[in-house]
């Protein structure tokens, strides 16, 4: 089953999707409109580059401290929690136990993220992986 | 905050506090982590700016959606290939990633 729809058979799961690494393409399921949906991407493109960017900073201090890949990230909201896993993110709500089977089915679903996450992301497209990515 | 009683939580390999700025303040870490005091000052710094960063995201997103129970910002993490690093106020706990207990260890840095 694909890991969007399999997270959103999940009670609590308020919207999961997809996206590209460039931030504008994008597939989803759950309470959020097109547009909002465009903007999650961006938010969650923009979140994982950054995590990404300090995961080598803090590698160049101590080489193999077991970071990189970075695998994904969270925020934690009052009532609402933002998970992204690889180039999946999914809006849940915060119940009992959620997070952790949310992040436990999109760990093991999505795999664990390769070295070079933006190449990953990109190859998805069957683009040029070569192309600069910054 | 304790920091033993944070390393009581599953899969616990350090635990930290920080100045607003992101200064390493305390920590303890888990006999044979690879994790240093150097790197953990680093990570504080990132925390710091990461919890600022959801802070703006969470305030422009509900601005702009109209949706709420994004903010306030309760915490944030994140997933490396072997650990994760939870944190929130002033706080941080590394975690072991195949015995980690997100839920367990958002709620701990709440108390």
């Amino acid at each position: 089953m694909h890991i969007v729809k399999q997270l959103m058979a999940i009670p609590g799961v308020i919207a999961a999707g997809e996206y590209a690494y460039r931030g504008d393409r994008f597939s989803y399921q759950g309470a959020l409109t097109d547009e909002f949906a465009r903007m999650a991407s961006i938010l969650c493109r923009a979140n994982t580059l950054s995590v990404n960017m300090q995961a080598e900073i803090l590698d160049s201090f101590s080489e193999s401290c077991g970071c990189r890949p970075v695998q994904g990230w969270i925020v934690r909201g009052a009532q609402v929690t933002v998970c992204a896993v690889g180039n999946y993110f999914s809006f849940i709500e915060n119940r009992d136990d959620l997070l952790n089977d949310v992040m436990t089915i999109m760990r093991a679903k999505v795999g664990d993220v390769q070295d070079d996450l933006l190449v990953n992301l990109y190859a998805r497209l069957g683009g040029d992986t070569k192309e600069a990515l910054y | 905050m304790d920091l033993q009683k944070m390393m009581d939580l599953p899969g616990a390999l350090a635990a930290f506090t920080y100045a607003d700025k992101g200064d390493l303040q305390s920590h303890v870490l888990r006999e044979g982590t690879e994790l240093t005091p150097q790197v953990l000052d680093l990570l504080a710094r990132s925390c710091v700016a990461n919890l600022a960063i959801a802070g703006m995201e969470a305030r422009g997103w509900e601005a702009l959606t109209g949706q709420s129970g994004f903010q306030p910002i309760k915490g944030f993490s994140v997933v490396g290939l072997e650990w994760s690093v939870v944190v929130n106020g002033n706080c941080g706990v590394v975690v072991r990633n195949r015995d980690a207990d997100y839920e367990a260890t958002f709620n701990a840095l709440q108390a």
